[in-house]
């Protein structure tokens, strides 16, 4: 290794990535994903737009209606309008649920008599129709059994106690998911554009006819991103833990290495493309399908891994976002560390892809023109 | 003045054609690219891991047990303490625990109040929400099976919510938004990097024609590639429902194209070369992407962001399409969304118009 | 003994075979040029010698022999390529130092202070010492040629392969290349391997290799070569059998004329002629209505241009009659292609007054009338690279608004007539730039402009061809009375225009007919000498 060549390319790098300004992209890129996402996504359903139209008006109805309007899950509405209305205003997309109270639901409702509560949910964005449907089902079961006979068994009720994230927050669930989005999607399209963009340029031919090996180009070449990329492991830390709040349970060593190793992954992955592509707009769409749909699919941040079947199994195991995705979850919202054995197993595997993915690169890197 | 416009198209879709990877990529975007997102993920509990521990010795836990089953739920594991369960938990091989004491069924019997212990990996938030709430309807069922009140419950529009549609609906609609910026700002910013952008403007044809049939061709392309995603993958293998007008989604697809595009043509006009295209578009886009409601619905977002994405186009197409496909929406309905589209798209070619394309 | 030996090499793209059964050796110290039309397999030789290619046979540098580019990773400490392009190696965003600081580093050379002070005399001689702090993007294109060779330069090659290194580059800065050229081979004992378009410097290698088609068909001492040629050389006559050029008549079978003494050029022409190729006639049909000859086209007064910085063009005064050929010519960077994007409008003009066609050009309107009597070749003939030359043409047709088969007709005359209509069907980038020149030319007068702005048409451009392009642009003065104003490096084909134009540093210092400049200067053999008097 000529430490000395490697150093003018990674100086030449740096330089060329300031005057364009794309280092601004470097370090934007990231942040702007995790907040973006940390604050745009929401699994939890709250103020869901829901229209009551009671057509029974009775002391009893009043009390259902006042449990709506105390949860925080709900921002209800009461309109005297017809059923058909109400419909046709979640056809408008102008509210999610609707809740239609019968005429003579308490009058029934006292004398045992079965009575039917009609909802309707938008479930045109799914999740969130069976969320809300939960949602209203839970409040009116709830409300019912209070105005229900008296049981002849004691109650139950649920304690719940959730694991790693007590409060169920939003942002402890999804921000360490995406530390493993954003260090795979950026880190792999400023690798995408390094080697593509000299091939598309011409001054590849300074590489071609110099004395440089394959292996000490990439060095070259994959340095500098990996470099300025460690910067943002550090950044996006920052973010997860003061913007929003995560708490980071596990040893921050084990953060760092895990994430060090894994931008080898993703930088790879970029080089990979740049090999084998010929222009840089090419590279760059390419590396944007290839990264973000995977990256956010098998993060663990929709679904987790457990949960998916047949090929998407397989393919979240084949895909290295799966095990990083794991560390990270460990460290900020378990920290059981490298004492669990999967922790150490996800580690080495992901040092595996690393080694697999660079020594791909350099077989498929020419260093002669086509 | 006809014949100029067709043949810049012309020329356009020529180009394309022949950058063979281009055409692969576009290709892969709008088919392989769609299916994998539609048949990853989904949202609604399925398979979720049930572990659980039981001192009791049967009756009242074995019977809320055998109520978590299939497909929501893989058979249950018995563990043999809290502590094993907890770890299998950590390793997330166990999304949700359930610890039954050993005076859990004597206690209901009695009348008293008992409880029922959850864990819950609240890491897979979204699973852990709705699993709650199964969980819950599962004890009320139950527990007062004689409360006089049923529930008659419609999910509209989608009636099994399935995700998988869905989410290959979306990802069609955020590959068109990748698509046609990325396609229309290189076309532009290639004839500045090549000069052949300088022969252009001496031609004595209106720079805004020629901008408008560059564009076009790129819409056309984009059109095709939508054409291809829907008959194929998304209604063919994924058979989304459809239940509004065609032709109100054909149109409302134009007009978003066509606002795209004019993202695409104003990222041309401040950059430079193809390295600076790739940098604005991914910065552009994200949170045009982000912010449409494609992956979170806008009124649960931040209240800031709920504003900014009024600008996004994308936004309106999404909710448009939402309600063409799966509300069958009216036209008079669909107005708010076209409006919007064509709003944003106006905007993109004035500044375009007046960035590029003038001599002096 | 031999340094450099190559043995039997081929290189094969795809079906076609760019260079078949190449052989010379080359001993240290010497100069070897590649001489040939665009496309005759000089840069595939190059580069299969750099080893940045892959080829057939073998090759052997010192104790090294090779047959394939991996082989050849031992010899890549000792040698240097500059690739054909302008700039092609250099980053835009680097500043010249900073390149050969990068240089410097990749080739491991220790800066100590005997190489600093090289480093030093390689700049002053390229004439950069000035400008390095200047990013490669904004220097002009000469200037990044000289920093391209210098950086080619740093690590001392022992073998060092040029390909057009001149091309774009004004007189003063070839000499000074040339002056370092010279001094590094015997010095160090270089080979050097350089293809060039100018004859002037071929003059100047101690051998030269004749390329045509992909094969060497001469090799020899530039006197031996000349010699070859010397008795199909006749003076100039109007022989049609032969090839009559503008100075002598060229023909294999014997003449009744006098012989005349041949220049390089001549071996291009004769070897056209023994491959029974000649030179298609330029046949061009004289159609023009009546015109005012001496009627003003272009005028401008006091035109300037500022950059952030510096003045590309300070107060310059220039006047283009009907039917005149007017030279601008002028070191690299000295303001001439900013001058034509001004008068074209790609450039907002910053001060002074510009009429055209009779016409005081005040806004964007003015221009749009214009257009139509205006033709335009740029530095890099853009051209579309992924049509074919068919293509190109009759989309440039279309967007002036000829009719469909008007332009197919026009088409394939200017193909026939400009002597490029078996290439119609290949996409530009496969094809020599001789070839693209003539279409992109081609392209220009499809809409019969009145006026022509040819920004250095003849770069890179080998020697047949660039003759043949000013039978033409004489031929479309005479027969349709166009007016041209054209920049070029090649200080020969001053002597084909009517008027002369010199900028100095974005100042006109000259502006007068060929004769007159040569009255005021007396000592001047060709232009050459005139033109550097100004720059000294």
């Amino acid at each position: 290794m000529k430490i000395r060549v490697i150093k003018a390319y990674i100086y030449k790098e740096l330089t060329e990535l300031v005057r364009s300004r794309f280092i601004i992209m470097v370090f934007l890129l990231p942040s702007m994903i995790l907040l973006l996402f940390g604050n745009g996504i929401r699994m939890e359903v709250s103020g869901a737009r829901t229209l009551i139209v009671d057509h029974d008006r009775s002391p009893i109805s009043y009390r259902l209606i006042s449990k709506f309007e105390h949860s925080k899950y709900f921002n209800t509405q009461i309109l005297p309008i017809s059923e058909a209305e109400a419909l046709g205003r979640i056809k408008q997309a102008r509210t999610d649920v609707v809740i239609i109270i019968p005429e003579s639901f308490e009058k029934r409702l006292l004398h045992g008599q079965t009575t039917q509560i009609g909802v309707f949910a938008d479930a045109a964005f799914p999740s969130r129709g069976i969320t809300m449907e939960t949602y209203v089902k839970g409040v009116i079961l709830d409300a019912a059994s209070e105005f229900g006979h008296n049981q002849a068994n004691g109650s139950i009720t649920i304690n719940q106690r959730t694991l790693f994230n007590q409060a169920m927050r939003d942002e402890d669930a999804i921000v360490p998911g995406l530390i493993g989005l954003v260090l795979l999607v950026a880190p792999a399209i400023l690798a995408a554009l390094l080697i593509v963009k000299e091939k598309e340029r011409g001054t590849i031919f300074n590489f071609y006819a110099s004395p440089l090996s394959k292996s000490e180009f990439l060095a070259a070449k994959l340095i500098p991103a990996f470099l300025l990329h460690s910067l943002n492991i550090f950044v996006v830390f920052l973010w997860a833990v003061y913007v929003f709040d995560v708490p980071f349970r596990g040893s921050f060593f084990l953060y760092w290495a895990a994430s060090e190793i894994y931008l080898m992954i993703s930088i790879s992955i970029g080089m990979l493309i740049s090999v084998i592509t010929r222009t840089q707009i090419v590279a760059v769409v390419f590396t944007i399908i290839i990264t973000i749909i995977p990256g956010f699919m098998y993060s663990g941040i929709i679904m987790p891994i457990s949960s998916m079947s047949g090929m998407s199994q397989i393919e979240a195991h084949i895909f290295p976002v799966m095990y990083y995705n794991h560390i990270v979850y460990d460290v900020f919202l378990i920290g059981e560390g490298l004492e669990s054995a999967k922790t150490l197993r996800y580690l080495l595997i992901l040092l595996f892809y690393a080694i697999v993915l660079l020594s791909l690169g350099r077989l498929f890197l020419r260093k002669e023109l086509k | 003045m006809n014949r100029i416009f067709w043949a810049i198209v012309g020329k356009e879709l020529l180009a394309f054609i022949r950058s063979w990877q281009l055409v692969l990529v576009v290709l892969y975007s709008f088919t392989v690219n769609v299916y994998i997102s539609g048949s990853g993920i989904e949202m609604k509990p399925r398979n979720v891991a049930v572990g659980y521990v039981d001192d009791t010795g049967g009756g009242l836990s074995q019977k809320i047990l055998t109520r978590l089953h299939a497909p929501e739920f893989l058979p249950p594991q018995r563990f043999g303490s809290q502590k094993e369960l907890s770890r299998a938990i950590f390793d997330k091989e166990i999304i949700v625990g359930i610890v039954f004491d050993a005076d859990f069924e004597k206690k209901w019997r009695q009348g008293q109040k008992t409880q029922i212990n959850i864990l819950l990996d609240a890491t897979a938030a979204s699973q852990a929400y709705t699993t709650l709430g199964y969980l819950q309807n599962i004890i009320f069922d139950i527990t007062s099976p004689d409360i006089p009140v049923e529930i008659a419950s419609h999910k509209l529009f989608n009636q099994n919510a399935d995700n998988h549609t869905f989410m290959a609906l979306t990802e069609l609609l955020s590959i068109i938004t990748m698509i046609t910026v990325i396609l229309t700002a290189v076309v532009f910013v290639r004839e500045k990097e090549q000069g052949t952008w300088d022969i252009m403007l001496l031609m004595p044809v209106d720079p805004k024609l020629i901008i408008l049939a560059k564009s076009f061709s790129q819409v056309l392309i984009v059109m095709v590639g939508i054409v291809i995603s829907l008959g194929f993958i998304v209604m063919g293998i994924f058979s989304v429902p459809f239940n509004g007008s065609f032709v109100a989604f054909a149109l409302l697809s134009f007009f978003y194209v066509w606002a795209s595009a004019g993202i695409g043509l104003f990222i041309a006009a401040v950059a430079r070369d193809i390295m600076q295209v790739a940098q604005l578009s991914i910065v552009v886009m994200m949170p045009l992407i982000f912010l449409s409601g494609a992956w979170t619905p806008i009124h649960a977002m931040h209240p800031v962001l709920q504003t900014i994405s009024l600008v996004s186009p994308l936004r309106y197409y999404i909710e448009g399409t939402e309600s063409i496909f799966y509300r069958g929406s009216g036209w008079i309905d669909l107005f708010p969304y076209f409006t919007g589209v064509i709003a944003v798209g106006g905007l993109m070619y004035w500044i375009g118009f007046r960035k590029i394309g003038r001599l002096f | 003994m031999d340094t450099l030996k190559i043995d039997r090499v081929s290189v094969r793209y795809h079906q076609h075979t760019a260079i078949r059964d190449a052989s010379f050796s080359a001993r240290a110290g010497e100069i070897i040029g590649f001489i040939g039309a665009d496309g005759a397999g000089k840069s595939s030789l190059m580069h299969a010698i750099a080893g940045v290619g892959a080829f057939d046979g073998s090759i052997r540098f010192h104790n090294t022999l090779y047959r394939s580019p991996a082989e050849a990773e031992p010899i890549k400490s000792m040698t240097a390529l500059m690739p054909q392009g302008i700039g092609l190696v250099l980053y835009d965003m680097l500043t010249v130092q900073e390149h050969l600081n990068f240089f410097a580093d990749i080739r491991n050379i220790n800066k100590d202070a005997s190489f600093i002070a090289y480093q030093q005399r390689l700049l002053q001689m390229a004439g950069l010492e000035k400008f390095t702090d200047r990013r490669a993007g904004n220097l002009s294109g000469g200037m990044m040629q000289k920093l391209s060779l210098i950086c080619t330069l740093l690590h001392r090659p022992k073998l060092l392969i040029l390909d057009e290194p001149t091309t774009g580059v004004d007189p003063l800065s070839r000499i000074e290349l040339w002056d370092i050229l010279d001094q590094i081979r015997t010095q160090e004992g270089t080979i050097i391997l350089v293809s060039t378009a100018y004859m002037q410097e071929a003059a100047r290698m101690d051998r030269l290799l004749l390329f045509d088609e992909g094969e060497i068909i001469a090799l020899g001492s530039t006197e031996e070569l000349i010699d070859s040629v010397r008795p199909m050389t006749y003076v100039l006559s109007q022989q049609t059998d032969g090839i009559t050029t503008r100075d002598a008549t060229y023909s294999i079978k014997p003449l009744d004329f006098a012989h005349t003494e041949p220049t390089l050029e001549a071996l291009f022409f004769v070897n056209a002629l023994k491959k029974g190729r000649s030179l298609p006639p330029i046949t061009l049909s004289t159609h023009h209505e009546d015109y005012v000859r001496d009627s003003v086209i272009m005028e401008a007064r006091g035109l300037t241009k500022r950059f952030d910085g510096f003045i590309a063009n300070d107060c310059v005064d220039i006047r283009l009659k009907r039917g005149e050929i007017l030279g601008l010519l002028g070191a690299n960077g000295a303001g001439k292609t900013t001058f034509i994007k001004m008068l074209l409008g790609l450039h907002p003009i910053d001060g002074g007054e510009l009429e055209l066609l009779g016409r005081l050009i005040q806004n964007t309107s003015d221009r749009q009338t214009l257009k139509a009597s205006i033709g335009y070749v740029s530095q890099h003939f853009a051209l579309y690279n992924d049509m074919t030359v068919r293509e190109n043409l009759l989309y440039f047709a279309a967007m002036r608004s000829i009719p469909f088969e008007k332009a197919v007709d026009k088409t394939l005359l200017y193909a026939t007539e400009l002597g490029f209509d078996i290439y119609l069907d290949e996409l530009p980038l496969n094809l020599p730039l001789g070839i693209n020149q003539r279409f992109s030319l081609a392209a220009a007068l499809l809409h019969d402009p009145v006026v022509l702005f040819l920004d250095e048409p003849t770069s890179g451009v080998d020697a047949i061809a660039r003759a043949q392009f000013w039978q033409l642009l004489i031929a479309l003065k005479e027969k349709w009375g166009i007016s041209i104003l054209i920049t070029t490096h090649y200080m020969s084909e001053a002597e084909f225009c009517d008027r002369i134009v010199l900028l100095r540093d974005g100042k006109k210092v000259a502006d007068d007919t060929l004769e007159e400049l040569y009255a005021l200067h007396p000592n001047a053999v060709n232009f050459e000498d005139i033109f550097l008097e100004y720059y000294r």
